[in-house]
């Protein structure tokens, strides 16, 4: 199985994952460039697409459409250098919560 | 008590039979599907004992990774930092697969992320400071946790959005499906009941006359 890995995120944050190892990384500057980077790295089928909470929340729509539709790409959120994102609720012990019923993690 | 029953069937042995078919396959539908659910919720409590906390480690492990990262620039600048970034070798080798639960799909990764000394990285030793070093091992550390924290997301994602369904599925047939087709199956066997009451009151009224003349 084709299995890749990709950076999409601002300057700083991919060239220090290229300096870990990733060789696909694309630097994005405003949200818009953000979504058309987004589409190519689906449509080209990489497996794991690393990606900031910023840009996540930007681009939740697209995202969810992704996800949805198969099991890959997996897109992963990490907070950029200015930290997490501080939600009222994590969306993940939301999810939790919804399908269990009651408050497991935390 | 009202009682909801399937609208239009008429009261024959035919649709009595019918009916008493699909109301065994429909318990035993829900008896497999609340099987299925169990299963899943095991699978899904397995998935939340590793979920813990991995976040949080992310997030510690990132930010460290920042300032070393953050560091090197300073010391050798942006320019000189992305040059060396643009020449380090590929040290992932990550191999995705799925395997199924309970014909849920979910990924499998086996990420194998070489630990690299600094001549493997394949940058220049002439323009980099040790600093560069730090970051880049940090940052071969935060890829591999990102990459497990994104395999058991995924796989919570999935398995939630399974459940779910399922779920729905088990209450509306044990709400709503069985006892529809129940209380139908009891309307009709009363329903010919009664006819069969009234055909004997008919007869005896008959023979009755019969017996007058």
């Amino acid at each position: 199985m084709n299995s890749n890995i990709a950076v999409m995120a601002d300057e700083d944050i991919v060239t220090g994952f290229m300096l870990g190892g990733i060789k696909e990384g694309h630097p994005v500057n405003d949200m818009d460039e953000a979504e058309k980077t987004l589409k190519e790295l689906v449509k080209k089928d990489f497996s794991v697409i690393i990606t900031t909470e910023k840009i996540g929340d930007a681009l939740r729509k697209t995202i969810n459409k992704v996800t949805n539709e198969s099991a890959l790409p997996m897109i992963i959120e990490i907070p950029d250098k200015t930290g997490s994102i501080r939600r009222e609720s994590d969306p993940m012990s939301e999810l939790i919560k919804r399908v269990i019923g009651v408050e497991m993690v935390k | 008590m009202a009682q909801e029953m399937i609208e239009g069937i008429n009261p024959t042995r035919m649709e009595l039979l019918k009916l008493k078919d699909r109301e065994k396959l429909a318990v035993k539908g829900h008896s497999l599907l609340k099987e299925k659910r169990n299963a899943l919720i095991m699978e899904f409590f397995n998935i939340l004992e590793r979920v813990k906390g991995s976040r949080e480690d992310v997030e510690k492990t990132l930010k460290e990774t920042y300032e070393d990262l953050t560091a090197a620039q300073i010391v050798m600048g942006d320019l000189a930092v992305k040059k060396a970034a643009m020449s380090v070798n590929e040290s992932i080798n990550i191999d995705i697969d799925s395997r199924s639960v309970m014909g849920v799909v979910v990924p499998l990764v086996d990420s194998e992320i070489k630990e690299r000394n600094m001549v493997e990285r394949g940058y220049g030793f002439l323009e980099t400071s040790v600093k560069i070093d730090e970051a880049a091992s940090k940052f071969e550390k935060s890829i591999k946790l990102i990459i497990e924290l994104g395999e058991i997301e995924k796989t919570i994602i999935l398995l939630a959005a399974e459940i779910e369904s399922t779920k729905r599925r088990v209450n509306a047939l044990e709400h709503i499906i069985v006892p529809r087709i129940e209380n139908t199956v009891k309307y009709i066997e009363m329903r010919l009941e009664e006819m069969e009451r009234e055909n004997f009151v008919r007869l005896k009224m008959i023979k009755k006359t019969m017996e007058m003349e």
